[in-house]
Order: C-alpha cells, then structure tokens, then sequence
C-alpha cells in the first residue's frame, strides 16, 4: 500500500496524542451481568494499536460501543478526540461518529443493494465530500479490491466484504478505527488478509482499537493488550517490539547424557 | 528429547564430523538449541562405543574424523522415531510450584502473581508470532510447525491464566 487516499494526515501532525479517554464506565443491563461494565478508566494514545480482550460476555464488545457513540454508558464518560461524548445529542453523536470514528464489525453489515463502492461511499455522502467516489475508489485499491468496486456484496467473498467494510470505515479519515471481532465471521487466510491491512493502517499512523477473543492475534499486531473479565479491566499490558533471537523465545530442552 | 537421536538422525542422512554435526544440528533447530562441541565430540565417542556410529577411514585434516551411522544405529534410530511420546508431561516452568507456594505463603492472594505471568506469556506469544512468520519468510516450514506448537502451548498457558484470574476473581470464566 503506498500513501493514505485522500490526504490523511499522521496523528503526530495534529499535536494531539491523547484520543480517547474513558472514565469510570459503567453499563448496566436489566436482568443480567452478560457484558456489563464496572467501572473502566482507560486512555488511548494516538497511534497506538490497542487490543481489548477477554471471555464471551467479559463487556469488551459493550466498551467498544461506548466509545464508538453507539450506546450510551450507565455512569462514567467517554472523551474521543476532545469531544466528551456525553455532551452531544443524539443528532449530535450521529455527525461525531460519522466524521471521526470508523467502525468495523464481524459480519460486515454492508448494504446488499447497493455496490461495493456505494456501501464505501455511504459515510462520505451523508457529509458530502466532493470526489468522494475517487477517494473510495483509491482506498479499495489500497487495500486491494479495486476490480470489485461494482460488484454487490453477495458477489464477494467474506474477506473482501470485510474489506470493503473496512474502507467504509475509512472514508471519512476517522481520528479512531474501532474493530469488534473483524475475522471472527473469516476463514483464517482471510482473517490473515484483514489483520495484515489493519497493521498497515496502523504503520501509517492510524489509531485502531481491536477487540478479540484471539490472544494470537491480538499479540501478533497490537503492542498494548488490555484484559477484561466481569466488566473490569485486569490487566493492561504493553508489549516490547523488538524482535529476540531464537534462542531467547524457545529453547528446545536437552536431556543431560547420563551414560 | 537428547541430543543422541539428533546426531543419528544427521549421521543417517551421511557421514559427518563433528563440527559438521554440530553446524547442521543448530541450523536445523534454527537457534532454539545451541551445542558446544565438547558435547558432540562426547555423543559420538559414546554412539562409536554403543555401536550404532563407526567412524570412516583415518583421522584427515587437523584430525578430523567422518562419523557414518551402522546398520545397529539405523534400525535404533527408526525404533526411536516409530515411538511416540509418551511418559510424564513435563512442567518445567517455575510458575506451577510458585502458584502452589503462593498459595500458602500470600493467603492465598494470587491476583498478582497471575498478572505478572499474564503478561508474560503475552510477550512470549507476541514474540513466538514474529518468530513463526520468520520462519515462514525463510522458506523454513519445518521450524514454522516448531513455532506452531510452541505458540499453542502458550495459547493454553495464558488460558489457565485468565482462569486462574477469573477464579481469584470470584466470577466465571464463561
């Protein structure tokens, strides 16, 4: 992939480096614990590649739409790129979204009636941006799709509907790309394909916030690993990047020779 | 598993010296088992004393002397090979006598100690990650499936961890 389509600019430009900040989040669900949070302070540099991981029902998927806008907390606040979510209205929160936040799911949510480049363009046309279609055009040609720009969806395989997602994600050059489970509906050669082009998006400066359940994968591409269970974080680790010799990560172990 | 297989492994494919075993042993592990010399000259005094190496010809150059696996080496070798592993699991990692003793000596307060070895296993499987698509860069798909099985094995570790985390927590774990 060369250069971000349409002028994006690295996080380090914009003299910001905090871009989400959490603070005491609850989420409370009638009925049942499942996926409820207890009280979560968290804060994302721009630029980092964050992984959020836990068990089924642990409240990381609830964490990550918290920080999208597209629930609203129990108690506690959200802050994304300045913007303490709590403030906006609902109208309010729709424009923050639309313009700051890409959102990728597990199982895509594209439009079938509408072409792969159509889906892409959804985000841009709601804020109308001109030459929009060039800049989706650019970006499914980024992340290697560009022949399918007018194919409809149930014309695409799942590794290239995550992509087009992915671009739809994209469009609007969001301060934050938020991902829940984005392989989890793939098989694993195209789960492969979708983490490879998060780790480029990221090298080129875009601050992404992944949650799996996958501790491969989460480790494999995001230098910070942030744990949840029962809605609480656990651990919140940063990960060296320096690549060890092989001897430093695996020994194959000797039996001593007694006779 | 002993270094004595490995050398009769190499030694059945040609005679070898030792230093050619000892170049041809690391090389196939990829850096995750280093030899010293001593050890290999020691294993095939001991292979040429069992049996199952003969060396081939004189000593040559700076007393360099070709090892050739016999006939007793080849049929130890395949019996060896046909065995499947089986016998204790190993635990070799300090981890399972630190939970024990942690246990007694904390009032049971592990929360920690599973934090820290949480983390720890995320380091290890990051860099078993960077390590397996080495491997996979270098065309060294024998190494990969090593990797593999390493990285799997740390998967579980780190399992056991959040299980351990979740029980210390008092919740479940799914």
């Amino acid at each position: 992939m060369g250069g971000r389509a349409n002028g994006r600019r690295a996080w380090w430009e914009d003299g910001m480096s905090e871009i989400v900040r959490v603070s005491d989040l609850t989420k409370a669900y009638q009925g049942g614990v499942t996926g409820a949070l207890n009280g979560i302070s968290l804060a994302i540099e721009a630029g980092e590649f964050t992984a959020i991981m836990g068990p089924s029902g642990s409240g990381k998927s609830t964490l990550l739409n918290l920080i999208a806008g597209l629930d609203r907390p129990t108690g506690g606040s959200v802050t994304v790129a300045g913007t303490d979510l709590g403030r906006l209205g609902e109208s309010g929160l729709a424009r923050f979204r639309r313009d700051h936040i890409g959102f990728v799911f597990q199982f895509f949510h594209l439009l079938p009636n509408l072409t792969a480049l159509e889906n892409v363009l959804i985000p841009a046309q709601l804020k109308s941006t001109t030459s929009a279609e060039a800049a989706g055009r650019k970006l499914l040609e980024q992340l290697g799709i560009k022949e399918m720009a007018d194919r409809y969806p149930a014309k695409l395989s799942g590794g290239q509907q995550q992509r087009v997602a992915i671009a739809r994600a994209l469009i609007n050059n969001p301060a934050l790309l938020l991902a829940d489970e984005p392989t989890g509906a793939l098989d694993t050669a195209s789960g492969e394909q979708v983490m490879s082009l998060l780790a480029e998006l990221h090298r080129q400066g875009q601050t992404i916030v992944l949650v799996t359940h996958d501790a491969k994968l989460a480790t494999r591409h995001a230098a910070r690993v942030v744990s949840i269970v029962d809605g609480r974080v656990v651990d919140d680790a940063r990960l060296e990047t320096t690549e060890r010799a092989a001897a430093d990560v695996i020994r194959v172990r000797s039996e001593e020779m007694t006779r | 598993m002993s270094l004595k297989y490995g050398v009769m492994g190499l030694l059945a494919e040609e005679p070898l010296h030792g230093y050619e075993v000892k170049n041809r042993f690391e090389a196939m592990l990829g850096g995750t088992w280093e030899v010293n010399i001593g050890q290999v000259y020691t294993t095939l005094q001991r292979l040429e004393r069992d049996g199952l190496a003969q060396p081939v010809g004189e000593r040559g150059d700076r007393g360099k002397l070709l090892y050739k696996l016999s006939s007793a080496g080849h049929r130890a070798l395949d019996e060896w090979l046909a065995q499947p592993d089986s016998g204790p699991q190993q635990l070799h990692e300090d981890i399972y006598v630190k939970l024990l003793l942690a246990t007694r000596l904390a009032n049971g307060e592990l929360g920690p100690l599973l934090a820290r070895q949480k983390r720890a296993y995320l380091q290890r499987l990051r860099d078993l990650n960077q390590l397996e698509d080495r491997a996979r860069r270098d065309g060294r798909n024998d190494l990969a499936r090593l990797v593999r099985g390493a990285l799997l094995h740390t998967e579980a570790d780190l399992k056991w961890v959040d299980e351990l985390t979740a029980d210390a927590h008092g919740g479940k774990t799914e």
